[in-house]
């Protein structure tokens, strides 16, 4: 490397080793036992008494972190080039990493406290393929973070300008540069959204055949106790306990509820969705502001989402999904975590544009169609009757006619199924597609066709006898599957989707 | 002035109507061969286990008799080497003009569709046992990668090739359109 191009490197902020340690622990925390090991071979090694070793332990380990934290800041350089960022990390294990911009997904910024203060954000580049190749720059200007931005916008803007000219031929007022508001959340959300985050009802759902256990558990202490106990008081005792663990569980449940509401607190306070040209643009949280930016073209699909608490609020989340590397948890989504049924459409028409008009996302529209009947019939054969009868006649053996109450578990199924077949709901349109599901709540998923990467169809033996077909679409950020249409009208949707796909000359991503 | 005319739906092209090119011929004796080594690391092994229970029994008097998997031998042989025959035939592929199509499957028929300017890079591999029977497998990769990519196995070796060759030459001219 010449003289020359390393004046080019630039450092970031010292501050930077912030960010590391956070890393770090982060770390620590993720492989607590074999990271915290040599530490506590070291607090029984040395001499002296248990508070002073715990001390020693201590401040070495604070500043065997520190240092890792200074080292990697120390570094870490990267460089705007023309078309790409550079960066080159690593304190043993060097990494060179050339981002091109064009190949940048999304832009996301962090921005906790101390950075707030000297005017510092942390900036994660995301880009299409697998998550290693993802790139940080920590602790920089935030005049850096908004060059990049509109250096992204603008590399969007040249390969999506077809996709432009389409919309202005809409007749739509597209302002330049004039960044619009489209949804702002205040505290009742926050409320709403923490109250309706999943955690807390999984932990509830988790914990009813626990508390039955327990209820049965104690029940039979009951029993047994007031037959053999030759002391008085022993039920009231049990009844105590069984209180004390009821009072505990609950207390538990409500923690996790305000846990989540604070969560909801720090992740989305003053959120605000903004359009700006071609990205939208979120903000939001208490304590460290999450920016994240997305370009319209890089969008795959849209979920719309209305778990159980939802719906009594009437209210959506709306994930907007980008390319993941197909690993689960790995997609990049732009969340928007609570909108108004009525703001679906404003939301819709602002990430399709003028490309699909028609797309529904209200899961209650008359625009769905089901799917077929028989979806009901082999779905029950298949995770109803035949496991349930299979059960029984294996249990027979040791359990007698008992075995007879595993059937119980067809009337059951048949009636999940039932309501699955009944959230079922698709609409196909000239632009794209939209599929309705769901079990207690709603999920609608919809997308363009030409963002679709392939298509397969797929035939079972009954589903053939009777002309049926499950439709799978593989999309950068995830599959989608349509089962149980009919199988000439998923051939015809194929095709036609192919044809728009391979007859499209604007970019997937 | 952007123009989308509507096309009725007959006038697209069907991907039922193509005309299906099949595997390679040597194909099921490539499986049968696979097989058929699986089965014989499989007679080993029991074979292998019968002498150190003979031997580390030899002392003790006790006749442990592996009879019942010497019977699992053959009646696990008989779908191994059925299956490939009634499976590779229902197998084939067909390129078209801008994309290529796969199908398979004997109870799950499936039809799978990649347009080429949706793919992200090809791929050709083949073990030795492939060599040996000049058969290659075609893995095709498109964004996103979930549930797997499209994998073809079973392509002559020049077919799988010319195939890589002329997909990558589509891939590069829809990437230059763009």
């Amino acid at each position: 490397m010449s003289v020359a191009d390393q004046e080019n490197w630039l450092h970031t902020s010292p501050l930077a080793a912030i960010f590391y340690l956070g890393k770090i622990y982060q770390n620590i925390a993720k492989n607590a036992i074999p990271t915290l090991a040599p530490l506590f071979v070291l607090l029984l090694a040395t001499e002296g008494d248990l508070t002073y070793r715990i001390i020693f332990a201590l401040s070495v380990f604070v500043i065997l972190t520190i240092t890792g934290a200074f080292l990697q800041y120390w570094f870490f350089r990267y460089r705007i080039a023309e078309n790409s960022v550079l960066i080159r990390e690593g304190v043993f294990k060097k990494t060179q990493l050339d981002i091109k911009f064009d190949r940048i997904q999304a832009i996301s910024t962090q921005q906790n406290i101390v950075f707030r203060a000297f005017g510092l954000v942390s900036i994660k580049l995301d880009t299409a393929g697998s998550a290693k190749q993802e790139g940080h720059l920590p602790a920089v200007k935030t005049s850096l973070a908004d060059a990049l931005k509109e250096r992204i916008r603008r590399e969007a803007q040249t390969i999506s300008s077809t996709r432009k000219a389409t919309s202005d031929a809409d007749g739509e007022e597209h302002s330049e540069n004039g960044a619009r508001t489209l949804l702002k959340l205040d505290g009742a959300d926050m409320l709403k959204i923490g109250l309706s985050s999943n955690r807390a009802w999984v932990f509830l759902v988790l914990l009813a055949p626990a508390i039955e256990y327990f209820d049965q558990k104690f029940g039979d202490n009951i029993d047994k106790q007031v037959v053999l106990s030759a002391f008085e008081g022993a039920e009231a005792r049990v009844a105590g306990v069984i209180v004390l663990v009821m009072m505990i569980l609950l207390g538990f449940l409500l923690f996790i509820v305000i846990a989540s509401i604070v969560g909801a607190f720090l992740r989305y306070h003053r959120f605000e969705l903004v359009a700006d040209n071609d990205v939208l643009r979120s903000t939001g949280g208490l304590l460290t502001r999450h920016e994240h930016s997305v370009n319209l073209a890089k969008i795959q699909t849209v979920v719309a989402t209305q778990g159980f608490m939802l719906r009594l609020f009437k209210r959506f989340r709306l994930r907007a999904k980008q390319a993941s590397s197909g690993r689960p948890g790995t997609g990049k989504n732009l969340v928007v975590p609570l909108c108004e049924p009525g703001q679906l459409p404003m939301l819709c028409h602002e990430i399709f544009g003028a490309e699909f008009t028609d797309v529904v996302l209200e899961p209650t529209a008359a625009a769905f169609l089901p799917i077929d009947k028989h979806y009901v019939r082999s779905r029950i054969m298949l995770t109803g009757i035949l496991p349930a009868t299979a059960i029984a006649a294996l249990m027979s053996i040791p359990l007698g006619p008992y075995a007879l109450l595993f059937l119980l578990w067809i009337p059951i199924d048949a009636f999940g199924v039932s309501r699955l077949y009944r959230r079922y709901g698709v609409l196909a349109t000239a632009d794209g597609l939209a599929l309705r599901r769901g079990f207690i709540g709603y999920q609608v998923t919809a997308f363009l066709h030409r963002k679709v990467q392939r298509i397969s169809v797929t035939q079972t033996l009954p589903q053939r006898r009777r002309g049926l077909a499950t439709l799978r679409f593989y999309l950068a950020s995830g599959s989608v599957k349509v089962p149980y249409v009919d199988f000439k009208k998923a051939c015809e949707l194929r095709d036609y989707i192919l044809y728009r796909i391979e007859s499209s000359e604007l970019a997937w991503h | 002035m952007f123009e989308n005319s509507e096309i009725a739906q007959d006038d697209l092209p069907q991907v039922d109507s193509v005309s299906w090119l099949g595997m390679d011929e040597k194909f099921v004796r490539r499986l049968l061969a696979e097989n058929a080594l699986a089965l014989g690391f499989v007679i080993i092994g029991i074979v292998f286990l019968q002498f150190v229970i003979s031997t580390a029994f030899a002392d003790d008097n006790v006749n442990i008799s592996l009879g019942w998997l010497w019977l699992m031998i053959p009646v696990a042989a008989v779908p191994f080497f059925v299956w490939p025959s009634i499976s590779v035939p229902r197998k084939g592929y067909a390129l078209r003009d801008k994309d290529i199509i796969y199908k398979s499957g004997v109870f799950w028929r499936t039809v799978t569709a990649i347009p080429f300017n949706r793919i992200q890079h090809v791929e050709q591999s083949s073990t030795p046992l492939d060599r040996h029977f000049e058969i290659a497998t075609l893995q095709i990769f498109t964004a996103g990668g979930s549930g797997g990519d499209l994998k073809i196995h079973g392509l002559p070796a020049t077919v799988a090739e010319q195939l890589r060759v002329f997909i990558l030459d589509k891939v590069g001219a829809s990437i230059e359109r763009r």
